[in-house]
């Protein structure tokens, strides 16, 4: 029997709800997106983020309900993301999921933020297949992970500084581009030259993990010395020397491990350079990149609900006293 | 009328359950910073200890503040998402009249005084009638030394009552502002149950609530700890 389940996500800037059938057939998405709110200030504000959570939560989800044509009680559970992220922000989506299960009667799973963006590819492409080296890479998160079956990851490596999306964002601001950074550089470089400057590529040779602060300092750093440098060069450049990174390592971890394909997740993931490097890469290497679509890259609630389906199977349902983490770490086994 | 009453505006969590005659069953904790794990559990003891299933409430209470910024809205979201989901209205109320509610006695002001942290308190006066505390002006937000001045100033016979009266005390001993005993220092769930049982006109759709901040936020952006969103 077809197992339906609800997802919530809260964790940062996004209010998402969905309808996911059997971790499978995505029966609703909504998303309301704060970004405009958060825009002024250059940034995600947590409590902002966190009022703006409790007005959008119940509409979201009635909305899920209504294009799913699903009864609360009818539902077979209620999954939240109950970390990593903002604490203030996740709070809101546990407190709902839990008055929710309370009052439907209704099965309650916390779900890892991290774990569900590995999950969004395969609601796209269900055959995808391991071992998968996914490069999961986000506003908060720069992780190269190996998927060796379902719920069977182990994390390669990480940033050691900043986030691949907060290099953008800071970018981004200290150039005077505005917020969010990713698809303002991502815009301009299609018009610049992307060898126009040599960044730094960080850690490229060595290890697994990342550092994108010292390749951020470099951009502010040149465009101090070089005030008449066109910005679209500049964000040509510096998206090249992030996404060369990236790439590089991912091609070079599926090497190692015998992986079959390499997929993307993330906010990120949008990045068209960095989508038209990973697919030129795998096709040289006979791997399957798997480029998941913008939707499914940025945070939504339809990855919750296909990771809790696999998740529910695996280990069953939360208790009602369930927290939220901040930091909680990928499952790593 | 059966009413569930959540209150977890300050570091109290609370759940009541009960109607016009009274408390079937409640409980109440502290777990400063642990509201959300907290919260959902104890309802479902208060109900298993009144004998009802969640179908047979009416009415849910919550507490809209002012008070902890995070603890409010654990509260609230869970009211809300609760009454939405079983179709039912909620009865919002103040921090501020469920203090000055559970110490209304003769005719003497009460100054409801909540810790806002900071050095700071929210307050809001209320004056004695038949049906309940009556506010006097809108909830503020102040410094105690100020609210202090404020009292003198008004020259009226007033007893102070709440967490931010008890954490600021010696302001308000030096005027010679009588405080309420410390069991009061905080609302509670009960109160809430009394004041939705004798106030049925304040019934709104869960859509129609939101929190009571007083204080706008913080405008400062963060960065390397946001899981997601647009690069
Ligand atoms: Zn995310």
């Amino acid at each position: 029997m077809s197992r339906r389940i609800l997802g919530i996500e809260t964790s940062c800037d996004e209010t998402a709800a969905a309808v996911v059938e059997d971790g499978q057939k995505v029966l609703s998405s909504v998303v309301s997106s704060q970004v405009e709110i958060h825009g002024r200030f250059g940034g995600v504000v947590p409590e902002v983020a966190s009022r703006a959570h409790v007005e959008a939560v119940l509409p979201v989800v009635g909305e899920a309900l209504a294009v799913a044509e699903m009864e609360g009680p009818d539902l077979d559970a209620i999954a939240v993301t109950h970390g990593p992220g903002l604490i203030g922000a996740l709070l809101v989506g546990v407190s709902a999921a839990k008055a929710l299960s309370l009052a439907w009667d209704v099965p309650l799973l916390g779900v890892n933020h991290l774990e569900a963006h590995l999950y969004a590819a395969f609601l796209e492409e269900p055959d995808l297949e391991m071992p998968l080296v996914v490069l999961l890479v986000s506003g908060g998160h720069t992780m190269l992970i190996v998927m060796d079956g379902h719920l069977q990851y182990r994390v390669l490596g990480s940033t050691l500084d900043d986030a691949a999306g907060e290099a953008f964002d800071k970018v981004a601001r200290h150039v005077g581009l505005g917020y969010p950074g990713g698809p303002i550089i991502d815009r301009l470089a299609a018009q610049g030259n992307r060898d126009a400057i040599r960044f730094p590529r960080a850690m490229m040779a060595d290890g697994w993990d990342f550092s994108f602060s010292g390749v951020k300092t470099s951009v502010v750093n040149h465009m101090r010395h070089h005030p008449d440098t066109p910005v679209e060069d500049l964000a040509a450049s510096f998206q090249e020397a992030v996404a060369d990174v990236l790439v590089t390592k991912a091609r070079r971890a599926a090497a190692e491990v015998g992986a079959r394909g390499i997929c993307l997740a993330g906010g990120v993931a949008a990045n068209s350079r960095l989508r038209e490097r990973l697919r030129e890469g795998c096709a040289a290497d006979g791997l399957r990149s798997f480029l998941p679509s913008r939707e499914m890259c940025t945070d939504n609630a339809a990855m919750v609900a296909a990771v809790a389906w696999h998740r529910l199977a695996a280990d069953g349902p939360s208790r009602l006293d369930l927290g939220a983490f901040p930091s909680l770490p990928m499952p790593d086994e | 009328m059966l009413i569930l009453a959540i209150e977890s505006a300050t570091n109290q969590i609370g759940c009541a359950i009960g109607g016009p005659d009274g408390i079937l069953a409640s409980a109440h904790t502290i777990r400063p910073r642990h509201h959300a794990e907290s919260l959902a559990p104890q309802i479902r003891f208060t109900a298993d200890q009144a004998g009802i299933g969640m179908a047979d409430i009416d009415v849910i209470a919550v507490d809209v503040g002012p008070g902890l910024f995070t603890g409010l809205r654990v509260g609230i979201t869970t009211a809300m998402a609760f009454a939405w989901a079983l179709g039912k209205p909620v009865a919002a109320f103040t921090s501020l009249e469920l203090l000055a509610a559970a110490v209304l006695a003769g005719d003497t002001d009460i100054l409801s005084v909540v810790d806002a942290r900071r050095g700071e308190v929210f307050h809001a006066r209320f004056r004695p009638t038949a049906t309940g505390p009556e506010r006097l002006g809108e909830p503020a937000v102040s410094l105690p030394a100020d609210l202090a001045a404020e009292i003198v100033t008004e020259s009226s016979e007033v007893v102070l009552v709440g967490d931010g009266a008890r954490a600021h005390i010696d302001h308000f001993v030096d005027i010679g502002c009588p405080i309420a005993p410390r069991p009061f220092d905080l609302p509670s769930a009960r109160t809430l149950v009394t004041m939705a049982a004798s106030h049925p006109h304040r019934l709104m759709d869960p859509s129609e609530v939101s929190p009571l901040y007083l204080r706008e936020p913080d405008a400062k952006a963060k960065f390397g700890n946001s899981p997601g969103g647009p690069p």
